[in-house]
Order: C-alpha cells, then sequence, then structure tokens
C-alpha cells in the first residue's frame, strides 16, 4: 500500500465505520470512560492551580500579569488534549488489538489496515475533545467564581485545538502500541516519553531554553503550541503564532508516526 | 462444468527465504466445500491468510468470480466472509450488535440489516440472546455467532479456520449441520479441521497440503487412495514379530510406519499386502481401509522427518 493511499484511508467510510464501532462501544460505558478521567485534570485544577496560587506570586505573560490558576488553566487544557488520546492510543488500542482481536474481526472485511490505524487515531482524538470540553467547562465554572481569569468565549475552541494535536499524539502513540511485547511495556512510553513531554511543553511552568537546540526542538513540540495557543486565547483572546505552530507541528508529527504506525501494525498484526 | 468461486494459481509465500507456501493451485466452485488438510507448519493458515487478503502473496495469483483478488480487492472482499479460529467477538457489545457492527464494515450496505440480522441470530438459535452480551454464551454459540457474523453480508465465499476446535461433541454436530445447511444453499466453503472426521463428513474435496505444496487433492477417499495406498495393516502390541514386521515392512519401502500406543499401523500397496500374508501366516494383525487419520498421522511424521 502506498504511502499516499495510507494517509488518504483518514477520508475512506472504513477508517470513520472503525471511529464509530469504537464509538458505539464507549457510548455503552460512557459514564465509566468519562467521569473518572475526566476527573484527573480538574484535580490537578484544584490542586496545583489553585493550591499553589497561594504561593506564587502573579508574573508576566505577553505583557499582562497573571496569576499561577489562570496560567494552568491553559496548560491543563493542553495535558488532557496530549494525555488522553496518548494514552487511549495506547492502552485501550492495545487492549483491542492484543486481548480482544478486535482489530483481526475487523481486518477479516472491506476494511484496510490504515483504515484501523486511522480510526484509531481519529477516535483517539475524539476522545481528547471529550474530555477537553469537560476541562474547559470546569475552567468557566472557576471563571464565573472569580478563581481564573480568562475570556469565556474563546474556551468553545479548545475542543478543535485539541482534536488537531490529538490526531498527532494518538499517531505517535500507536508506534508504540505496534511494538511493545507485553501491556507492561507500556510503562516506557507512559513514563519516559509521555511524563516527560506533558510536564516541559508550559503547561504547568513556563520553559524557556536558552540553548538554541532545545528551543527549535520546543518549537517542534505541538504540546507547547496548544498550551500557548490555548493560552493567548484564554488570556488575552490571540493565539499569536501559535496557531500556525499548533498546526505545522501537528501535521509533522502525524505524517511519519501514521505511516510508522502502519508499517509496524501491519508486522504486528498481519505479520507482513 | 461450475464456474470456481475462488481459483489461487502458483500460490507462494516465503518467509525468512524459505517457502511456506510453494506453487499452490486450488479451487473452490459454488456449493461445495473444500478442506485444506495438513500437518501443523504445513502452509494452511498462510494459505488462507493470503486467500483473505491479510497478506499477500510472492508470487501467483488470486482470482475471485474470475476476477483478480489483487485488482479488484475491495469488491472482491465484498464477497467474501471469514471466520477466523480465534474469538473477535465484541463483549462490549450486545449478540445482535455484534451483527449489526460487523455489517457497517462492508460497501454496498447490507439491505435490510435489521431483517437479516433477526433471520441469522433466528437461524442460529441465537434470537433469545439477542440483547445479551456474547459472555452468556456457551462454546458452541460463540462459535456459531462467529459464523453467523462471517456471512452477515450474505457473501458468496465464506472461510472457515478450525470452526470446532474446542467445542463439545454436540456442539460440534451442530456446527457441522450449520455448514451443511450454508453449502446447500449455494455457498462456497474453504475449511480447515485437525478433525479428520470433519473434513472428511463436511468437505466435498480435499487439498493435501506438504511443506507448502499441495501433495493430493479430490474427493476424500481419492485422496487417500493417493497418499497412503489401499491398505492399512495394524500389528498389535502382543504380537512378538511385530518389530519384524515393521521392519521387513519398511525394507519393502514403508515409509509411513506409525506406532500408535505400541500398535503398529502401515499403509501398504496390494502388492505388499500379499507378500505379507504370505510371509507372516502365523502373525496376527488386522487390515482395513485408511481414513484421513492415519493420512494426518503420516503427514505429521513426514513435516517430523523434513524439519
Amino acid at each position: 500500500m502506498s504511502t499516499l493511499s495510507s494517509l488518504s484511508a483518514v477520508a475512506d467510510w472504513r477508517s470513520w465505520a472503525v471511529f464509530r464501532r469504537n464509538m458505539l462501544v464507549f457510548a455503552r460505558h460512557w459514564r465509566t470512560a468519562v467521569i473518572p478521567p475526566a476527573m484527573e485534570p480538574v484535580i490537578f485544577f484544584l490542586a496545583f492551580g489553585l493550591g499553589f496560587s497561594g504561593f506564587i506570586e502573579d508574573f508576566t505573560y505577553r505583557g499582562i500579569d497573571l496569576n499561577y490558576a489562570t496560567y494552568i488553566s491553559a496548560g491543563l487544557i493542553a495535558y488532557t488534549g496530549f494525555g488522553t488520546p496518548y494514552y487511549e492510543a495506547l492502552y485501550s488500542a492495545y487492549f483491542r488489538m492484543f486481548y480482544q482481536k478486535t482489530w483481526d474481526g475487523i481486518l477479516a472485511t472491506q476494511v484496510e489496515l490504515p483504515n484501523v490505524v486511522w480510526g484509531e487515531i481519529l477516535w483517539a482524538a475524539a476522545r481528547g475533545t471529550v474530555n477537553i470540553s469537560i476541562v474547559a467547562l470546569t475552567v468557566a465554572v472557576f471563571g464565573a467564581l472569580g478563581l481564573v481569569d480568562v475570556r469565556p468565549q474563546f474556551l468553545v475552541f479548545m475542543p478543535f485545538l485539541g482534536f488537531i494535536a490529538g490526531c498527532a499524539f494518538a499517531s505517535f502513540a500507536l508506534i508504540f502500541t505496534a511494538i511493545v511485547p507485553a501491556i507492561d511495556h507500556m510503562n516506557y512510553p507512559v513514563f519516559l516519553i509521555g511524563w516527560p513531554l506533558g510536564l516541559v511543553s508550559n503547561t504547568f511552568f513556563p520553559v524557556e531554553p536558552e540553548n538554541p537546540t532545545l528551543a527549535a526542538l520546543m518549537e517542534l513540540n505541538p504540546i507547547y503550541h496548544l498550551a500557548e495557543c490555548a493560552r493567548g486565547l484564554l488570556v488575552l483572546g490571540d493565539p499569536g503564532s501559535h496557531l500556525l505552530g499548533l498546526l505545522g507541528s501537528s501535521v509533522l508529527w502525524l505524517v511519519p508516526s501514521t505511516l510508522l504506525a502502519v508499517r509496524l501494525t501491519r508486522r504486528r498484526v498481519l505479520g507482513d | 462444468m461450475t464456474a470456481a468461486i475462488l481459483e489461487a494459481r502458483g500460490l507462494t509465500k516465503r518467509y525468512g527465504g524459505r517457502a511456506v507456501v510453494d506453487q499452490l493451485d486450488l479451487r473452490c466452485k459454488k456449493g461445495s466445500v473444500l478442506g485444506l488438510l495438513g500437518a501443523n507448519g504445513a502452509g494452511k493458515t498462510t494459505t488462507l491468510r493470503m486467500l483473505y487478503g491479510f497478506v499477500p502473496p510472492d508470487a501467483g495469483a488470486i482470482y475471485y468470480a474470475g476476477k483478480r483478488f489483487d485488482e479488484q480487492r475491495t469488491e472482491a472482499k465484498r464477497e467474501i466472509g471469514v471466520c477466523t479460529q480465534d474469538d473477535s467477538l465484541e463483549y462490549d457489545l450486545t449478540v445482535e450488535q455484534n451483527l449489526l457492527v460487523y455489517a457497517s464494515y462492508f460497501r454496498p450496505r447490507v439491505r435490510n440489516l435489521r431483517r437479516r440480522a433477526a433471520e441469522l441470530l433466528d437461524r442460529f438459535g441465537l434470537s433469545p440472546y439477542a440483547s445479551q452480551s456474547p459472555q452468556v454464551l456457551s462454546g458452541g454459540f460463540v462459535r456459531r455467532l462467529l459464523i453467523a457474523r462471517s456471512i452477515v453480508h450474505s457473501p458468496t465465499i465464506l472461510f472457515l479456520d478450525e470452526p470446532t476446535t474446542g467445542l463439545d461433541p454436540s456442539a460440534r454436530l451442530d456446527v457441522w449441520e450449520l455448514i451443511d445447511g450454508l453449502r446447500a444453499e449455494g455457498l462456497a466453503v474453504v475449511l480447515t479441521t485437525h478433525y479428520m472426521d470433519e473434513a472428511e463428513r463436511l468437505s466435498d474435496e480435499l487439498l493435501v497440503i506438504h511443506q507448502g505444496r499441495g501433495i493430493a487433492r479430490g474427493e476424500p477417499h481419492r485422496v487417500i487412495d493417493d497418499v497412503l495406498g489401499d491398505h492399512v495393516v495394524i500389528v498389535p502390541r502382543s504380537e512378538p514379530a511385530r518389530d519384524e514386521i515393521g521392519r521387513w515392512l519398511r525394507a519393502r519401502g514403508a515409509q509411513e510406519v506409525a506406532t500408535v500406543l505400541g500398535e503398529l499401523r502401515v499403509p501398504v500397496g496390494k502388492e505388499e499386502l500379499a507378500e505379507l500374508t504370505t510371509r507372516f501366516a502365523d502373525a496376527t494383525w488386522q487390515v482395513r481401509p485408511p481414513n484421513l487419520d492415519d493420512l494426518f498421522i503420516a503427514l505429521a511424521r513426514r513435516n517430523g522427518r523434513s524439519e
């Protein structure tokens, strides 16, 4: 299968059939699938945002004074936009592939392997938008209570921004899903990649590397752009150059990661 | 002559430079069951995986209803039903949803899908469980659901990979009845099984695969004759001349001398049998026609020798 057809499979009805299958299963268990995981960023917000705010002085962000709770609001949206699709594409996809043999069943139909990969990417990104929506709602409530100072009208854009980046994170995660020999090995992409990457992306604290190489790497990180884009919109009503950065870096992650994930998943699932 | 629904010519697949399937030809006609037979590692599974499109062949061509599979893959897959050995049911969905969701992976869409699903549930005895998870089903009913799911889109050919493995005798018979019914309706079926009675009873034609090559094909009794000959001599463990008979038969070129629980089983031709009767007139032994069990054991031994 060519590179082009692997990528164009995103628009194929078969990829969306896989997406719909995942959505249907999710709909049967939506309470347990949504509420506990979505509480994580809310708890983070309460613990770090409101908890630390009393100890951290206001600081200047793009020319305006900002308290830490407001800073972390955007960070948590970005972290959720990263974490939800990343872990969905690691754990849930692995279960479907390895334990439940769901992909084997699907591949015995007209659906092809790139469709399965794209279905998983789209679904994981969609899961991200669900959780981002819950975090955004929480931020809106805290804003109404005067705990954070955000422009609530821009919160509606957050799920859309998260979906774009979520596709990139999910495709990246599927590479590991295809190669880890057993579920325990997921600790590597979770603790050695996911956690550090999520932390050094202007989510919970600003990172401003002076080293030009590190600064360039930062520019390639969609989580960083998602955090800054969300922050720019919520605080200033202007995402600045980060909207373009988010789109560019997401595509830069998405395309090679998807191609690699298709190739590795083919080897893993079909043995070819 | 009935046109073949499936035809494969010169099918070859190599892994690590070794041909796992080597120049294999096969045909399956409408309303018939083709049994693929071979010991473990003979190449059956790889053959099946090529036929339903999991892996591409390195050489050869596959045709469905006369059209090349690699040129009209999506259209051809609409005509294929696959029931793999692994249980890939959706346990988060109901029994009925398993059929409905599976049907959503096909275009053109299944017409009157709900009615089709209801018909299948009824026919396979699954209606009482329609709104429940497959978790409530016994092994036999899980297999029924897997088969029902694989034909929800009304394919013209069905691949069944060891459909009764792990089932009790009663459930096996039920699955046999279902397969027989599907054949009677005109479905072409490609079947792999380790149960020789199953292969013998269900298959209209057998293809025996050994080291990736088709070594015999045709009606079951004919295949047995081709590979093993006319008779099987059985020398009981208690016969004092058992070892001597074995040595004598081997010296006469008998390849497939098997020992089963101390009992010697050797396929022989008419001439060998006549000589054996003369030479060991005082010994106790039996003669019976060869069956697929003998064939399978012989193939497994050949595989063992070649590995």
